[in-house]
């Protein structure tokens, strides 16, 4: 682990979190976020994701340690300062005030505003531009209760961006999301990170983390491991956090593969063209391995426009038209 | 900026009806004074004779401005609790406000003893320290618990341990204490002399100013205390200014004129639905207005124009507050509305 340096905009010293001495959930933890840097922080439901990260930043009080903002201990930031360096969106969606989407991005300028909270036009002008950067320009003065899940947390992202921070902390960002809003999103804070902002946020997406990600910080059993995400992959950090439920990690593809019961393995011919590969899956999927020396032969070709699946064993064969079909055969069969 | 523009025209429009029903209100009564008396005595013309005029300076007067003072306080108290505690059904009584203000009332009326002490300056002292040292419970609790929702259900049990205790006193009292004390506690806009008067206005009066000089503050509030920190707003303080704001309109209104209900809870609703807006900055001076008007209309409503009687003004204001409410559970379940 490298030394705290003073260009880091967050560096932790032997902090320990929890909510109170005798409920600690993580201690001597030593990590750091370098500016222009995207942190990823991952680790199971309960370990202390979130309270880490309102730790961190002074939301929740810390037991022990130092924390330094932008090379001052946190503690020495009155709030309003603190909120011009920290912006924070929370995990939790709970009631949902019924402010338009603009009258909601404009809170992010609370830190800069005088007593009254009036807006000048360049605060004005820097809500405008956020809400196009989170494509919401024409949403202005729609009711955030008329949002989907994806807009909601874009104008909550809007809100922290007008904030105007160095560093911008998001716990579990894509909770709620689908697959398409969930790239979205990480292409936005992508976009913010390019930009010359730090980026921390929780997430249970490791895949994703991994594919953009500048660092992970990890929690597996007690502690956190800090690296590029292709280090902690090297180390086989990954395929131990996992061992207990069931699931591999792919070193070589960086992927996760969802072990269930083997089943037994099944000789596999054919042209090796898509219908081969997807015919692998398939019966990855339902255990079963391809082994040239098994008993069992099935067999993949093209047939008109589509394709036709075979098994040959003793006593004839059995065809099948699509993938799915094959797979009930072989799940109700053996 | 059209939509501040429509606010202000909504103001405008509240403003001149509130004119109106005040006259109205002033008109009242069994003795007649009619608007054309009141304003020919203020223009310089025809004199208004000495028993109109004390009837106008002594009693309908203080009466209008007490339903005045009221109306701006009890509900802009409501709307500050819903926005901390963001619960649509908060008002200026969850923490226990009037239920001090009615213990210091009952030891005085019951305990004591003595009947036909409504009104006097001894209750209202009385009420005025028992919902003081309800707020100073909750400043103390407040500094100590860090869940604003803990110190919302502490304040609704720390209500209801006093109601129990006042139903004690009253199982064991007399019946004319008992009925002086119910009375009291059936609120009345009409019994607040001069000079009570004059100490509620200044009780009152600047602490609505810092309400209003909150609104920033209560904005940020509207995402919950965590965002509010994240976006540096100092939650402890704001906390001991809401409560000891609501704690001294809710407590000086409840001291002198006993306790007023639903309206703290409806009207910043109705205002909201008038104004459409979100806005502490506008919803503040709105709710003001809407309660000032709605506590005129309940006067008027509670003095059965056309009759010599009288309704306990907490029974009109309750009346006039609960479909409003029903109307919001029913009609608006789907929108947040705070």
């Amino acid at each position: 682990m490298d030394t705290i340096r003073a260009d880091h905009i967050i560096s932790l010293e032997k902090l320990s979190i929890g909510y109170q001495q005798e409920n600690v959930l993580l201690s001597d933890i030593n990590l750091s976020v370098g500016p222009g840097e995207m942190v990823a922080l991952i680790g199971r439901n309960g370990t202390g994701k979130s309270t880490l990260l309102k730790s961190m930043i002074g939301l929740m009080t810390s037991l022990e340690g130092t924390c330094h903002l932008d090379g001052r201990s946190i503690g020495q930031y009155n709030l309003p300062a603190r909120a011009r360096l920290v912006s924070f969106v929370s995990s939790q969606i709970s009631q949902l005030p019924s402010l338009t989407v603009g009258e909601l991005v404009a809170l992010g300028r609370l830190p800069y505003t005088g007593w009254m909270g009036r807006l000048n036009r360049a605060d004005q002008q820097m809500v405008d531009q956020a809400l196009e950067e989170v494509q919401m320009g024409s949403f202005a003065s729609r009711k955030l209760d008329r949002l989907s899940d994806g807009e909601r947390q874009r104008a909550m992202i809007a809100r922290a961006f007008v904030q105007d921070t160095r560093l911008m902390v998001l716990d579990e960002p894509t909770a709620f999301l689908d697959i398409p809003n969930t790239f979205d999103l990480i292409r936005l804070l992508s976009r913010f990170r390019d930009g010359g902002k730090s980026i921390v946020y929780s997430t249970h997406d490791l895949e994703m983390a991994m594919q953009c990600a500048d660092k992970m910080w990890v929690i597996h059993e007690g502690r956190i491991v800090e690296g590029a995400p292709e280090d902690l992959g090297l180390s086989g950090l990954f395929d131990e956090l996992f061992q207990s439920s069931g699931i591999g990690f792919d070193e070589y593809s960086g992927r996760f593969l969802f072990n269930g019961a083997r089943k037994g393995s099944i000789r596999l011919e054919g042209k090796e063209d898509q219908a081969f590969i997807w015919t692998v899956n398939a019966l990855g999927r339902l255990g079963f391995s391809v082994d040239s020396n098994a008993d069992y032969q099935l067999n993949v070709e093209q047939v008109g426009t589509g394709y036709q699946w075979t098994i040959e064993r003793e006593g004839g064969s059995v065809s099948f038209s699509n993938l799915y079909k094959l797979a009930r055969f072989l799940t109700q069969d053996k | 900026m059209k939509i501040e523009s429509r606010s202000i025209a909504i103001m405008y429009f509240m403003g001149l009806l509130l004119i109106v029903l005040a006259l109205i209100d002033l008109r009242l009564g069994s003795i007649r004074i009619s608007l054309g008396d009141i304003m020919g005595h203020l223009w310089g013309g025809e004199e208004l004779s000495d028993q109109q005029l004390v009837i106008l300076t002594r009693f309908r007067l203080p009466r209008l401005a007490t339903a005045l003072l009221a109306g701006a306080a009890l509900p802009v108290c409501g709307l500050q609790m819903q926005t901390l505690f963001r619960n649509p059904l908060a008002g200026p009584y969850v923490l226990g406000i009037s239920s001090g203000a009615s213990f210091g009332a009952a030891l005085v009326v019951l305990g004591a003893g003595a009947a036909g002490i409504v009104a006097t300056w001894s209750l209202a002292i009385a009420a005025w320290i028992g919902s003081g040292t309800v707020m100073l419970l909750l400043l103390f609790v407040s500094h100590r618990i860090k869940d604003v929702m803990t110190i919302l259900i502490l304040g609704i049990m720390f209500s209801s341990g006093l109601a129990a205790v006042i139903s004690i006193m009253q199982y064991f009292s007399q019946a004319s204490a008992l009925k002086s004390f119910i009375i009291w506690s059936m609120g009345s806009l009409g019994n607040v002399t001069g000079s009570q008067l004059t100490i509620m206005a200044w009780a009152i009066a600047p602490v609505l100013l810092v309400t209003l000089a909150y609104s920033k503050v209560l904005n940020g509030l509207m995402l919950g205390e965590e965002y509010a920190a994240s976006m540096g707003i100092r939650i402890e303080r704001t906390r001991i200014i809401i409560f000891a704001t609501t704690s001294i309109l809710a407590g000086t209104i409840t001291a002198f004129c006993g306790p007023i209900g639903f309206i703290g809870i409806a009207v910043p609703h109705m205002a909201r639905f008038l104004f459409n807006r979100s806005d502490h900055r506008i919803l503040i001076p709105a709710t003001m207005l809407t309660g000032m008007v709605v506590m005129v209309v309940s006067d008027i409503v509670s003095q059965l124009p056309g009759t010599e009687r009288i309704l306990p003004i907490n029974a009109v204001t309750s009346l006039i507050g609960i479909p409003v409410v029903v109307w919001l559970v029913i009609m608006n379940r789907k929108a947040q509305s705070l």
